[in-house]
């Protein structure tokens, strides 16, 4: 009874998963380990053509007078949508990984296991990575389109209400969520024993600079500084405190070195399953 | 002494021979779970963030003299340009010549950048706000990257591709896209004045935030080199190639590749 409640209690996917279960899928096909790659990117782009479409059917009906009636239908509106989206998004599934990583700290975990970790953890920062690109290039072009071309009024104009406001702070609950997974997934890298991780501490900190940099950057543009020169000085910290976002390359490089350590595990707990091919001398 | 000669490079050829079949059985392992899908996600998903920091990097530092081809000057534009397109080629230059020993970081970073900028300019200036793309097209560091990656893969040293591949990529990318500039530089009669192509698209398309008088274009001294501004400006551009070389080079190093498995202190 205990078992079947400690199986039951168990977090979905997260046990000993293919091994245990005898389910013989390779964690590594795209259908298991990778499959959070494809919802993920499939989510974040499905909501940036909603906000792609959705500025151009009304930024120039609508967007033009943050005052005006239309503009509190239109992008008030939008602007407090995307609060409660991701204010919900975040709590449950920060949340989720949280509850889901406590049940399962400090349980063993066979190689086959912590592979399909890893591909999840990577999956997730593919996800991370699309989202950085449309914060950091996508949205930014339209920005500099709009700010050379109309005046601005205040800091919520029809390109910052989805840029700033959504995916300024996705990025950080994306980067925060996939520490988070890591944290209790993959003790062997992230484990709370080994410390904060520096690679994830830059990625974070690119992001959550980022939204700090807004709040500096629409408070200067309050005051003195107007928007005639894109590459206006005051502009430049969004792009050093971007450079942080580097720390994905160490996640990608620490996991691989990882990797290769499962794989030798592996090689040396089960040699007569070894895939060497035979070596000739040419 | 002949003997003792043969006797010698036998065992040169049988290390000679040993160390490559270490190789060979080091390129053919096969693992369980290692496979090419990793590579297939790394280098896929990677084209993001490296395309937003590449893209972000040139639109806030030099993003003006992007934008329009009437601020593509012979003064400003090959310098600030010059400079904020190599920051982030120079890091992945770094990563992937750390990592690989590929010498392909720059191009891979200018494909990307291509890509970004392509996207931007289509959907954002010109589908968006009605500019047509032959007044905003993105200048190209593709070319550029070729370059120095070659130079990287020819030196093998990152001392020397800052010293001559920076320059040389402040000279293509000068040099490459002056080939698309060069029809938009051709004179024109307009209001009884006698001004560039490029001239006539910045009157003709009204750009509401950007006065005509911000456009830093030929002025101050400069001007007393009349022909040479061009190539006084490569210079200087090469030279703040440089310095962004080793930015990049800061970020490849220090960012990317040396916080790998390290922690901060435990609480």
């Amino acid at each position: 009874m205990a078992q079947a409640q400690a199986v039951q209690n168990a977090p979905r996917g997260s046990g000993d998963g293919s091994m245990t279960t005898g389910n013989p899928a390779n964690p590594t096909d795209w259908s298991v380990g990778w499959h959070p790659l494809f919802w993920g990117c499939g989510l974040i782009m499905l909501s940036n053509v909603f906000f792609w479409y959705w500025n151009y059917a009304f930024m120039f009906t609508a967007g033009l007078n943050s005052a005006s009636a239309e503009f509190t239908m239109y992008y008030w509106t939008l602007f407090w949508g995307e609060l409660i989206v991701l204010g919900v998004f975040s709590g449950v599934w920060l949340g989720w990984l949280i509850r889901n990583g406590r049940a399962i700290e400090g349980q063993e975990c066979s190689p086959a296991e912590e592979t399909r970790r890893i591909a999840i953890l990577w999956s997730l920062i593919g996800a991370t990575s699309l989202a950085i690109y449309l914060m950091a290039s996508f949205w930014p072009n339209w920005d500099g389109s709009w700010h050379q071309t109309m005046v601005r009024d205040t800091a919520f104009t029809p390109t910052h209400i989805p840029m700033f406001y959504f995916f300024f702070p996705l990025s950080v609950i994306l980067a925060v969520g996939t520490y988070i997974y890591g944290r209790f997934h993959i003790p062997a890298l992230y484990g709370k024993d080994k410390g904060f991780p520096w690679s994830f501490f830059l990625l974070i900190s690119a992001c959550v600079l980022e939204c700090m940099a807004v709040a500096a950057n629409e408070w200067g543009h309050s005051l003195w500084i107007s928007e005639e020169i894109f590459s206006v000085p005051f502009h430049w910290p969004f792009v050093i405190y971007g450079w942080l976002a580097a720390g994905m390359f160490a996640v990608w490089g620490e996991t691989l070195v990882r990797m290769f350590e499962i794989e030798k595990i592996e090689e040396d707990t089960n040699p007569e399953a070894s895939l060497e091919s035979p070596i000739a001398a040419d | 002494m002949a003997t003792e000669t043969t006797t010698v490079t036998d065992i040169a050829d049988a290390a000679e021979r040993q160390r490559r079949l270490e190789l060979k059985e080091l390129l053919n392992k096969k693992y369980k779970w290692v496979d090419w899908k990793w590579d297939l996600v790394f280098w896929t998903t990677a084209v993001f963030v490296v395309a937003g920091a590449a893209d972000i990097t040139k639109q806030l530092f030099a993003g003006d003299w992007d934008f329009w081809t009437d601020w593509k000057d012979p003064q400003w534009w090959p310098v600030v340009t010059a400079f904020a397109t190599i920051i982030i080629p120079s890091t992945l230059q770094y990563i992937q010549w750390t990592a690989w020993r590929f010498p392909t970081g720059a191009t891979y970073t200018a494909c990307c950048l291509f890509f970004a900028a392509w996207v931007g300019r289509y959907f954002q200036w010109d589908l968006a706000a009605t500019y047509p793309m032959n007044f905003v097209w993105p200048a190209s560091v593709v070319c550029a990257g070729i370059l120095m990656d070659w130079t990287l893969m020819k030196t093998k040293s990152f001392i020397l591709t800052s010293l001559i591949g920076a320059h040389v990529w402040a000279i293509a990318v000068w040099a490459y896209n002056y080939v698309p500039l060069a029809a938009f530089l051709q004179p024109a009669h307009f209001m009884d004045h006698v001004v560039t192509v490029a001239d006539v698209q910045g009157i003709a398309y009204i750009r509401s935030q950007t006065p005509e008088y911000l456009r830093l274009i030929e002025r101050g001294a400069l001007r007393s080199f009349l022909g040479e501004t061009q190539y006084v400006s490569l210079a200087f551009a090469g030279t703040a190639a440089f310095v962004g070389y080793w930015i990049g080079q800061f970020i490849g190093r220090y960012l990317a590749v040396w916080p790998i498995r390290r922690y901060l202190k435990t609480v």
